[in-house]
């Protein structure tokens, strides 16, 4: 499944996905998991590399006390249409939040620049959803009246 | 009127592009039906029962000759020679290909108009009051605040995905032409004790399946603070809206789900975030409102003919008592295009009233055109002594009908005829009443009053707020029609109450005409119906109706 990290096709990605909670946890390496098994993770003192995925009815507002020390945050699209995952990547943002905020799901082209804006920065697309010039979706509208990511401040405070 | 930047010219040329590229991947096979889908509704096409329909936006429902122009040779090109003004003041046109669409926002692009945003699960078209800045109770003109929303709204990248659709309206003094309170949020311009200007806002009306008046979350905002706090609202029910139940969607159900109070701490926790990022600079307020200055009056309009031509002229006098409101300006008057011609769809116009209205805009009115909640057209500032040759132009065109705010200015969804989601007909129906009242000789007696009428429990008709509302439902194949009385879409919101069983298509004029016979009957002094009905409630009504004949 193709990942874009900072609009760059990355092959080796250090990140296990693991969705399923019967499945047990590697002995070491860096493990995305869902935020009620990320949380017990931690609690238990886990020595592996964390990191939470957030679907829509977790409370993303849990995280920001302890966002400083993620390097990611996978936020899940469960359906195109369910846009509660642009508002988690922009709460996280206004944050602080500087690691990587990863999209996963139902992610295909006509969100990318949407999502961008809000602040993910990195994409996992399904193969058949992928294609080389993806990323042409970012360039297609270049005027943003309202604060995004890169630049907070709507176009009449810029 | 607002005049686009180089900056909003480069998005709406950008957007048709976009668009042109989403729909070639459509044909294409790349892009899956579901995709489509939402792209096609948040550039205004729907696919309805003949064909698509493409929902062109009327930003708070002000437009200039050039772009009415526009849109007529629109409706020729690509359409069949007509459009259909909408309760949100956009203009619908119901037989271009999908084909065509990135070419006709292409042409609507030329003359800084767009279809974003005319549906999906999207901030709308922002709709305000069709007489603002000409109205003398106005406390400020709504519609720099409009633009500014509308900007703030245009891909919006936080809120193109939301539980359901979001309605935005605007009004400017204590009349509300606007419908704002079955709207998601109604923005209410307000004075403060302090003197200061800023909005009472409400939120979570709507009508629907599920019809509540707004309520109050904050009294008094002020102006610097309108998109953060806007801001604040939609990210709230962004993440809290239901998303289960798409008839349980809309802010309406969220807000009354957790009690006003509760919702207020919510937004208020989020708007402490965005306070200062999103405040609005005195001078952007400024530049926008620099856009919507006073048109130049001139005080010698005061010195006209039309004493005169009111005492001679009698059918000219009929139309000037119901279709034309008083102008802030004196000297001056608001003329209202009738959309509702005898056994004509209301809301329909063709491309050549389109281009008539125009040329009369240009040449009586400062070349400006304002659609209205009602579906008809307003010519904001003639000169009074321009209002005779005004109507005759007006007449010419079959545009003159005398019925503005009477019973045959119905607000009329295009019912089963030609929506994929309505149960039932609706414009036989207005046809009949047309028929039945045209020459009833109590008719002028009536006086004011609303009658709205929707093809199915969507309520596109805004039957829940018609003084009478008329509900089309299907029971068994055939069309029947629901009947509410007492409601209003004004300063005095209400919604209507049931009467009682459905009745037969062909029984529809025949019910309200024992309807305003009642009210003839038991009404006092110059009581209008709403107030008669509320006053008596709806027994005597109910008797009139259902009661077997003696």
């Amino acid at each position: 499944m193709p990942l874009l990290i900072n609009q760059q096709l990355i092959e080796n990605d250090p990140w296990q996905l693991l969705t399923d909670d019967e499945q047990a946890l590697p002995s070491d390496g860096a493990v995305i998991l869902p935020l009620a098994r990320f949380e017990q993770a931690r609690a238990d003192g886990s020595i592996l590399q964390l990191a939470p995925l957030v679907s829509g009815d977790d409370d993303i507002n849990a995280l920001l006390e302890q966002a400083d020390a993620l390097a990611l945050v996978a936020i899940e699209i469960p359906a195109f249409t369910d846009g509660r995952g642009f508002s988690f990547a922009r709460i996280l943002r206004r944050a602080g939040f500087k690691g990587q905020i990863r999209a996963i799901g139902d992610v295909t082209r006509d969100r990318l620049a949407f999502l961008t804006r809000c602040g993910f920065d990195a994409f996992q697309i399904a193969d058949d959803r992928y294609s080389d010039d993806i990323l042409s979706a970012l360039a297609e509208i270049s005027v943003n009246y309202q604060g995004s990511a890169d630049e907070p401040r709507p176009i009449y405070n810029r | 009127m607002y005049q686009y930047t180089e900056v909003d010219q480069k998005l709406v040329d950008e957007r048709v592009e976009q668009y042109r590229d989403q729909t070639r991947r459509f044909l294409a096979g790349e892009l899956p039906d579901e995709e489509f889908r939402a792209l096609r509704l948040m550039n205004g096409l729907y696919i309805q029962r003949q064909a698509p329909m493409l929902r062109v936006a009327i930003p708070y429902g002000l437009m200039s000759s050039r772009q009415l122009r526009q849109l007529a040779h629109i409706a020729r090109t690509y359409d069949k020679g007509y459009g259909h003004f909408t309760t949100r003041t956009n203009i619908q046109y119901n037989w271009p290909t999908l084909e065509s669409v990135p070419d006709i926002l292409a042409e609507l692009a030329k003359v800084q108009m767009h279809a974003i945003q005319t549906s999906g699960n999207c901030i709308r078209n922002t709709t305000t009051d069709p007489y603002a800045g000409v109205n003398a109770n106005e406390i400020e003109d709504p519609r720099p605040y409009c633009e500014i929303i509308r900007q703030w709204s245009t891909l919006h990248p936080e809120f193109a995905y939301l539980p359901r659709k979001f309605k935005i309206a605007v009004t400017g003094g204590p009349e509300d032409r606007a419908a704002s309170q079955v709207h998601d949020i109604g923005l209410h311009i307000v004075k403060n004790d302090a003197g200061e200007v800023g909005f009472e806002v409400l939120v979570g009306g709507g009508l629907g399946r599920t019809p509540v008046i707004g309520k109050v979350v904050n009294p008094f905002l002020a102006k610097e603070d309108l998109l953060s706090y806007l801001d604040a609202i939609l990210r709230v029910y962004n993440l809290n809206g239901r998303r289960d139940n798409k008839y349980k969607a809309r802010i309406k159900i969220l807000v009354n789900a957790l009690g006003v109070d509760k919702f207020r701490e919510l937004v208020d926790t989020e708007w402490a975030y965005t306070r200062d990022e999103l405040r609005l600079p005195a001078g952007e307020i400024e530049r926008a409102k620099g856009h919507f200055t006073p048109f130049d009056y001139q005080a010698d309009a005061v010195n006209n003919d039309l004493q005169d031509k009111l005492a001679t002229d009698a059918d000219f006098r009929t139309w000037y008592e119901a279709n034309t409101v008083a102008h802030k300006v004196p000297g001056y008057s608001v003329a209202v295009v009738s959309l509702k011609p005898y056994l004509q769809p209301a809301g329909d116009i063709t491309d050549i009233q389109m281009d008539a209205v125009a040329e009369l805009a240009d040449q009586f009115s400062g070349g400006e055109i304002r659609s209205t909640h009602d579906q008809n057209l307003v010519l904001a500032d003639v000169k009074e002594g321009d209002l005779y040759a005004l109507w005759q132009a007006l007449a010419a065109q079959n545009l003159a009908r005398p019925n503005v705010g009477k019973l045959t200015d119905m607000i009329v969804c295009p019912g089963f005829d030609y929506c994929s989601l309505a149960n039932a007909r609706t414009l036989n129906i207005a046809d009949q009443i047309n028929e039945k009242f045209e020459q009833v000789d109590y008719l002028h007696d009536i006086g004011d009053i609303s009658l709205n009428m929707s093809g199915c429990i969507n309520a596109c008709g805004h039957h829940h707020v018609g003084n009478i509302g008329i509900l089309g439902v299907d029971k068994k194949g055939e069309d029947w029609y629901q009947l509410t009385l007492g409601g209003s879409s004004g300063a005095d919101a209400s919604l209507g109450k049931v009467l009682g069983k459905a009745v037969a298509a062909d029984d529809v004029a025949n019910t309200l005409d024992k309807l305003l016979t009642k009210y003839i009957e038991v009404r006092e002094g110059e009581e209008s119906f709403l107030e008669t009905v509320r006053r008596t409630g709806l027994d005597p009504f109910k008797e009139a109706v259902y009661a077997p004949a003696h």
